[in-house]
């Protein structure tokens, strides 16, 4: 089957629900709710560490070394931690029983270490994806494939980022 | 910014059939980053960046992705394809103002 692997009630529709809700509360009582302000498509998710970024997606699911499966092309040193190119390829298939079904790009270090999740179907042909990333600092970035049977390979590689792409702390 | 939303799509110049082909796009788009105040703490608003891209060829979803923050601005993308027909690729973006920007492509054998 060539479906994708989409959950059927999913964060964003979820938030988009919930601050419907909350602006249906806002119009009766004409005060701004809390739930309104924190939700919201473009309310982005609450600071969190790399680990609790993986229980949410993976659960307690363990990860095998895939260094042989995954190719991840990244700079060693990024100038610009605001546009880093990634590439990873796969010679895992993308149909059959063992297809890999979605890549995540995941920064070690990066205050919100989800940065995308690209799924794919079996006319994609191949699990490859190409894009530019945001780095906040010197960091891990990890690639994970996520098979249709549950499988996870994760491969890791060091970049040095000398200027931060991302959210800077405020001044003093 | 008056470009916001242009989608530009780039095949390949010969394109046979059964190829696993690579699809560059690209858009144009701020993909605004997170504020911060003096403490620290996020500025809430509705921050203005893409968060779904979904590739369609022959009106068939073969592709779909999330994106955050994370993801630089204006952002290109490289993604495979497998042609075993010609036919017409669209690209779409969603992103949180509720706006869709879309490019299509005709995908033919030469």
């Amino acid at each position: 089957m060539a479906a994708i692997n989409r959950p059927l009630f999913g964060r964003r529709k979820f938030l988009r629900a919930a601050a419907a809700a909350g602006i249906a509360v806002t119009l009766n009582d004409l005060v701004p709710s809390a739930t309104a302000q924190t939700t919201g498509a473009g309310m982005p998710l609450p600071d969190e560490l790399v680990e609790a970024t993986l229980k949410r997606l993976f659960g307690n699911r363990t990860f095998q070394r895939g260094d042989d499966k995954i190719k991840l092309d990244l700079p060693l040193i990024a100038e610009d931690g605001g546009n880093v190119a990634i590439t990873v390829d796969s010679i895992l298939p993308v149909s059959g029983a063992a297809a890999v079904s979605s890549i995540y790009i995941i920064s070690e270090k990066n205050r919100r270490p989800m940065l995308a999740k690209f799924s794919f179907t079996p006319d994609s042909g191949r699990a490859f994806v190409s894009t530019a990333i945001r780095l906040a600092t010197t960091t891990d970035v990890r690639a994970i494939a996520e098979l249709n049977d549950g499988t996870l390979y994760s491969v890791s590689k060091h970049v040095r980022v000398t200027i931060s792409g991302c959210d800077m702390p405020a001044q003093s | 910014m008056a470009e916001v939303g242009r989608v530009s799509i780039r095949l390949p110049s010969t394109i046979l059939q059964g190829d696993v082909i690579r699809v560059r796009t690209l858009v144009i788009h701020p993909m605004e980053i997170v504020q911060r105040d003096k403490a620290n703490k996020i500025i809430p608003k509705n921050y203005h960046f893409i968060h779904t891209m979904t590739v369609a060829f022959n009106g068939k979803e073969i592709m779909w992705t999330e994106l955050t923050q994370g993801v630089s601005q204006n952002p290109s993308f490289i993604f495979p394809l497998k042609i075993d027909k010609p036919g017409k690729l669209t690209v779409s973006f969603a992103d949180t103002t509720g706006k869709s920007y879309e490019g299509a492509a005709e995908v033919k054998f030469s």
